[in-house]
């Protein structure tokens, strides 16, 4: 499975590259905001995205709408992995159609449960 | 009644000047050259303030090395350990064959069983060392959590500045109007500096390449040092 993990803080790029390496995702790329993210996307067989919401230039929220309202990419899986923990902030993300939100500081555990939920539920669905 | 909105207007424009030279005060006291309004230097960059922010974006390197030093460890250590628990799994049902086959000597028996203990210890202790391995990287996230705090510092720190050079360009402008005498510009040269402010101390130098004034390394030192004499 290829997974894209955006965020603009490369300590927090390693920090989940290395815990999805550890759950036996081995085949990654990074990206730092939405906008360098989204072309990958489009252009990559990506099955998974892992983002950050507070980015210069794309924030993560944004990218994940544009992923939504893209043909290619509406059905990709998106977790938000992020500091931004206001109530509104979350429902956005959930009415902006995340799969999944992991608040920062999180656990290595707490990662592996909601990518584990994610996958669970994506099976049931196809 | 026009006499006292007058004296008003007056005391309002006094007030004002006032205000200004206690801000102009302040900012010379953070040595920001600001100059004065009519001055091209007004918007010149070479502030506290940009040092400020600089030391800011100093902190956020250094976090980032600091964390990315340690999960280099972290990457150096966890498949040694990993590699001590495969080994151990796989030897200890051959070893346990081996103490089978072998005579039931009680003082040979006793070593095979601190032998096997030994092999189980690095196997669950192992695994054990492999979590904390685990902790060790997470706790790096606090890198990118007092960044995004220390961004906003940053950006912060541009708006005040951005505000004060407006604040001090329209209080002149309200000085001349008033006809209050403006202080003198403030521009804080090598030359005028006080040996208190050349030697003040800064901590670690944080813009090394813009500052001709700052040494690059202990070489320079050194050289600096045998230069004098040392």
């Amino acid at each position: 499975m290829k997974i894209l993990i955006v965020d603009d803080f490369s300590t927090m790029r390693r920090i989940i590259k290395n815990l999805l390496r550890d759950l036996g995702f081995t085949n990654t790329a990074e990206a730092d905001d939405g906008n360098s993210a989204l072309p990958m996307l489009e252009n990559g067989e990506f099955e998974f995205l892992i983002t950050d919401w507070n980015m210069p230039g794309m924030t993560g929220i944004d990218l994940l709408k544009a992923v939504r309202a893209s043909d290619k990419l509406r059905t990709l899986p998106v977790l938000m992995v992020t500091a931004e923990a206001k109530r509104d902030q979350i429902i956005a993300a959930a009415q902006a159609g995340v799969n999944g939100y992991v608040v920062k500081p999180f656990t290595a555990a707490a990662l592996q449960e909601k990518i584990e939920k994610i996958f669970e539920r994506v099976e049931a669905n196809r | 009644m026009p006499e006292i909105d007058q004296e008003r207007y007056e005391l309002m424009y006094h007030e004002v000047g006032r205000l200004t030279r206690a801000l102009h005060n302040a900012i010379r006291d953070f040595h920001l050259d600001i100059g004065l309004p009519g001055d091209t230097t007004v918007e010149h960059e070479l502030s506290e303030m940009a040092d400020a922010r600089s030391r800011l974006n100093y902190v956020i390197t250094m976090t980032e090395d600091a964390a990315n030093m340690t999960m280099d460890k972290v990457d150096e250590a966890a498949p040694v350990i990993q590699g001590l628990v495969n080994q151990s799994a796989e030897l200890l049902p051959d070893w346990q064959a081996y103490i089978a086959s072998r005579p039931s000597d009680p003082a040979e028996q006793a070593l095979y069983a601190r032998v096997s203990a030994l092999l189980d210890n690095v196997g669950t202790q192992g695994g054990g060392i492999h979590e904390r391995l685990t902790d060790i990287l997470m706790a790096q996230g606090y890198q990118d959590l007092s960044g995004q705090v220390i961004k906003r510092v940053i950006n912060l720190v541009s708006d005040v500045e951005k505000s004060l050079v407006r604040l001090v360009k329209l209080a002149g402008s309200v000085e001349q109007a008033a006809g209050i005498a403006p202080v003198a510009a403030v521009k804080v040269t090598d030359d005028g500096q006080s040996e208190q402010q050349r030697i003040r101390a800064e901590g670690p130098q944080t813009g090394v390449r813009q500052k001709q004034d700052v040494v690059s390394g202990q070489d320079d030192v050194d050289d600096l040092l045998s230069s004098l004499g040392f």
